[in-house]
């Protein structure tokens, strides 16, 4: 133990802050400057967007910093929370855990991208109705799983539900009015699919 | 109860669709132009004293423009410590976390690195993680004058309430029961976290900030940085959650204005998760040592609490330990000692003294309930308060509605059964728990202007911290007005449109500054009569500060019972829980649709305390080990039951058409309740909190 200094005994179990007491190794100010940049193209909501990012912004932070989308919320940028939940391909992911070049060529949908013709997705209408957000904070996240689940499983179980959302943490613990929404919605696209039938 | 208009049907919050579009604002979202970014350097010691910071190759690093530490920054954070001087940045630093210095610049990629180019040469001191250690003679000193935190007279004693006489009560006892329980510091872990932005325009300060309390935040920041409260402007449009730790003004605030202040910019500062977790606070630890003496007929006799409570390095709560309060008794004693330590501040979580207070009072409660071969929800019928301190008696009181409704609710007698009966090895249990909060009215305030369209502008200072408060006040509103909801316009969250609001602490919104809408919309509607309505570009504005006299010979309270059925699998400790009811006196609900949701959130929160929540800390480095919502087990999506809501709607002739406090109460029995069903359902308490699957493993081998 005693051969083992505290600062990385501190990074090592995870639990340190930005602390060191030496600086860092082979780091110059010019190096810092000098940060290595790539253009990517990504498709967002539906509109497709040429962009030079830095090889260590995530996606969460080109979303929202860089192209003014900041309804994905970061409420832990280490993929532990789900607020920054946004469709990659179709698929839920944590964009903070998602570095922007990795999107290059990719298919992003956002929670600004749920509501089509200004018509607002059943999902968002049922999470009104069921008063899903409390602060809100989790909400586009448990929308965005939401919607991977309902692409994939239209008719899910109330079990279903919760394991398909399970990696959205609500603190706010509003998770019964969360699963009751997303019934809810699941109900609605099984008539509206009936009455086009 | 009679019916109303609009208050007291489920109503959709006013601004839900912006919660559900990504189009509500907070405060992470702004940009302004010319922001740069500001990050934190913190101690990775538990206590130390720092002999040197080198700067020289932070300062070097193009796009860093201003960095403050103890050395050039001596702003003193009022609300940090409401005993000792508290620094933004302290010299020595006293737990791991503690600020050291912040960094602003143009990005946050390099603020973050500035920090990492900062040397601090810290000289390591001895440290001291458990209040009981920190009182022994020779444990290292915390702060002068000793660990123990003085009261706020200033004398070095702990908190004391006594009533009758201890030793007479035990005396008068047949049986004494004693026992001990524990409770570890957990974090608020609101989703959202720290961000404020700081900008001036010539002296003027505006902070856009995700507070509690737009009113106190304000005048602290005036105060704390020496300006007049003019100068000041704070604005919150919409914030994440706080559930205490995000009330009062902030160190982060402060860093920001003063970071704004030397760089010429704007400065948005955010903390990350790990800091939040560490840096600000979470809810104190305590070691609870209790005595209760009860004759054979289950009339109790005597409680006796000494408590100790681990308050971080610096006093920004109180350190109570509540619960013994539901109880009627004779003889009542309890000493408390809110103790320094190196381990993260300890301040207000929803119902800062209770759950864990309750936890120890309600589980030896059940035991001396079994002793005495008495059914838990017998014996809390008989012994329940009737009146405050059985002397008080309260305005309007619907306890022993929540116990028996809610165990009717939860079919009890079904549920229950002797502890530990069964064959495993998945054993069912029930249990239960009750608590009370306090629902004073008190000082806030309320602009109602009616235009000529007929659109009723409401101004109030509240935030909307996830309650639905805005939604509450234009009931509230619309009510008293008789108009639809649909005519009254909200205007919150801003300190330059706004008038005082009481924050959202102690669950005040909607009791008090309800009560001033219901004032205000009272003094609209005699200025109507008398005036006309308004023409043209005219405005009619009713301005009330209501101040109502405080209650004298009567004490205003809001009651709860909680009602949970567990499954313990024997073999492995792990437990769910299958069925939970929670019953509720708040008198009458504006809103059922948010209160549901405020209950079902309280109870979840309850229910992580109980099974997981805990920061742990290592013995030999002082350091901690979990920080995170991984490391603190935050209930899931998978891990939450569904949680039934009973309103037990007294009616109570004070507040906003006699509703009462909500918010807090929520949380109160729910550890409790959890743990009594797991001892129900094994036969074999667990004492310290959280009840993990090791724990149990272990009473039960
Ligand atoms: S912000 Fe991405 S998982 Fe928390
Ligand atoms: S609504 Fe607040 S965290 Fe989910």
């Amino acid at each position: 133990m005693s051969k083992i200094s505290r600062r990385r005994f501190v990074e090592g179990t995870g639990a340190g802050l930005v602390a060191t007491t030496v600086p860092l190794q082979g780091q110059t100010a010019k190096a810092a400057a000098a940060v290595p940049h790539t253009t990517v193209k990504l498709t967002v909501n539906g509109t497709v967007h040429r962009l030079d990012v830095e090889d260590r912004w995530t996606l969460a932070e080109v979303l929202r910093d860089h192209l003014g989308l900041t309804g994905s919320k970061i409420g832990c940028d280490r993929g532990e929370c789900g607020a920054c939940t946004v469709l990659l391909d179709g698929k839920n992911v944590y964009s903070c855990s998602q570095l922007a070049v990795w999107a290059d060529g990719r298919t992003v949908q956002t929670v600004e991208g749920l509501a089509q013709n200004g018509k607002l997705d059943p999902l968002q209408e049922a999470f009104i109705e069921h008063d899903g957000p409390q602060c809100g904070f989790c909400t586009s996240g448990q929308l965005m799983s939401a919607k991977a689940l309902l692409n994939h499983n239209p008719h899910p179980t109330t079990d279903e539900v919760r394991a398909g959302m399970t990696g959205n943490i609500c603190r706010c613990g509003n998770y019964n009015h969360y699963v009751e929404s997303v019934l809810a919605a699941a109900a609605t696209l099984a008539a509206d699919s009936r009455r086009k039938a | 109860m009679n019916t109303l208009k609009t208050v007291g049907h489920p109503t959709s919050r006013i601004d839900a669709e912006k919660r559900v579009t990504g189009t509500a604002t907070y405060t992470g979202d702004l940009r302004l132009p010319g922001m740069l970014y500001a990050r934190v350097l913190r101690s990775p010691h538990p206590h130390a004293r720092i002999r040197r910071i080198d700067l020289s190759r932070a300062q070097a690093l193009p796009g860093v423009k201003a960095i403050l530490t103890h050395e050039n920054c001596d702003v003193i954070w009022g609300s940090g410590d409401m005993r000792n001087k508290r620094y933004l940045f302290n010299d020595p630093v006293r737990f791991v976390g503690d600020a050291v210095a912040a960094v602003a610049a143009t990005d946050r990629h390099t603020a973050e690195e500035a920090t990492r180019l900062i040397a601090v040469d810290y000289e390591v001191l001895p440290f001291v993680l458990e209040p009981e250690d920190a009182l022994k003679p020779g444990a290292p000193e915390i702060q002068p004058g000793g660990n123990l935190s003085p009261t706020a007279r200033g004398a070095h004693e702990p908190e004391q309430y006594r009533r009758g006489n201890i030793d007479e009560g035990l005396r008068a006892a047949d049986r004494v029961f004693e026992d001990q329980y524990s409770s570890p510091h957990i974090n608020n872990a609101q989703l959202e976290p720290r961000v404020a932005i700081a900008q001036w325009d010539g002296d003027r300060l505006t902070v856009h900030t995700p507070t509690q309390g737009i009113s106190n935040c304000h005048t602290e920041i005036a105060r704390d940085l020496k300006l007049a409260p003019e100068k000041v402007r704070i604005i919150c449009q919409f914030m994440g959650g706080g559930f205490g730790n995000k009330n009062q003004d902030h160190d982060f605030e402060l860093m920001a204005a003063v970071l704004a202040q030397q760089a010429g910019a704007p400065v948005k500062i955010e903390f990350t998760r790990k800091e939040d977790f560490l840096a600000v606070h979470g809810r104190w630890p305590t070691k609870q040592y209790y005595k209760v003496g009860v004759r054979n007929d289950g009339t109790l006799t005597a409680i006796q609490l000494r408590g100790y409570s681990g308050m971080g390095p610096y006093r920004k709560g109180t350190g109570g330990i509540a619960g013994i309060e539901i109880y009627q008794c004779p003889h009542v004693e309890r000493l408390v000692y809110p103790t320094y330590t190196n381990k993260a501040v300890s301040a207000n979580l929803r119902g800062p003294d209770f759950p864990q207070g309750v936890f120890g009072i309600e589980s030896l409660m059940d035991d001396v309930a079994y002793a005495l071969k008495m059914d838990p929800v017998e014996f809390r019928l008989k012994n329940m308060t009737r009146k405050l301190n059985d002397q008080i008696p309260y305005t309007s009181i619907g306890l022993e509605d929540c116990i028996r409704r809610g165990a009717e609710a939860f079919e009890w007698r079904k549920r229950w059964h002797a502890p530990g009966e069964g064959s495993g090895p998945v054993k069912r249990g029930a249990g239960m728990a009750m608590g009370s909060f306090s629902s004073s009215m008190g000082r806030s305030s309320a602009v109602i202007d009616l235009d000529a369209r007929g659109t009723y502008h409401l101004h109030v200072g509240v935030t909307d911290i996830g309650t639905g408060a805005k939604t509450t006040m234009a009931l509230i509103a619309a009510e008293e007005l008789g108009v639809p909801l649909e005519k009254i316009d909200v205007i919150w969250g801003d300190t330059d449109r706004c008038p005082f609001s009481v924050g959202e602490s102690g669950s005040r919104t909607t009791t008090q500054t309800g009560w001033a809408v219901v004032e205000a919309a009272k003094d609209l509607k005699r200025q109507m009569a008398e005036k006309g309505l308004p023409q043209g570009n005219q405005l009619l504005t009713a301005t009330v500060n209501a101040n109502p006299a405080p209650l004298t010979g009567q004490a205003r309270y809001s009651f709860v019972a909680h009602f949970a059925e567990v499954e313990v699998d024997t073999e492995t400790g792990h437990v769910r829980v299958t069925k939970y009811v929670a019953a509720h006196d708040s008198g009458r609900i504006v809103n059922p649709l948010t209160a549901e949701s405020q209950v079902k959130g309280g109870a979840t929160m309850g229910i992580g305390m109980a099974l997981h929540e805990e920061l742990l800390y290592d013995r030999a480095s002082g350091q901690p080990l979990n920080a995170g919502y991984y490391g603190a087990r935050i209930l899931t999506h998978l891990d939450t039951p569904e949680v039934d809501v009973l309103w037990i709607q007294t009616e109570d002739p004070y507040g906003p058409f006699g509703a009462k406090t909500l918010g807090e109460p929520t949380i109160i029995p729910s550890p409790a309740s959890v743990g009594n069903a797991i001892h129900n359902a094994i036969g074999k308490r667990v004492n310290d909190l959280p009840i993990t699957r090791e724990k149990i493993l272990g009473v039960l081998a």
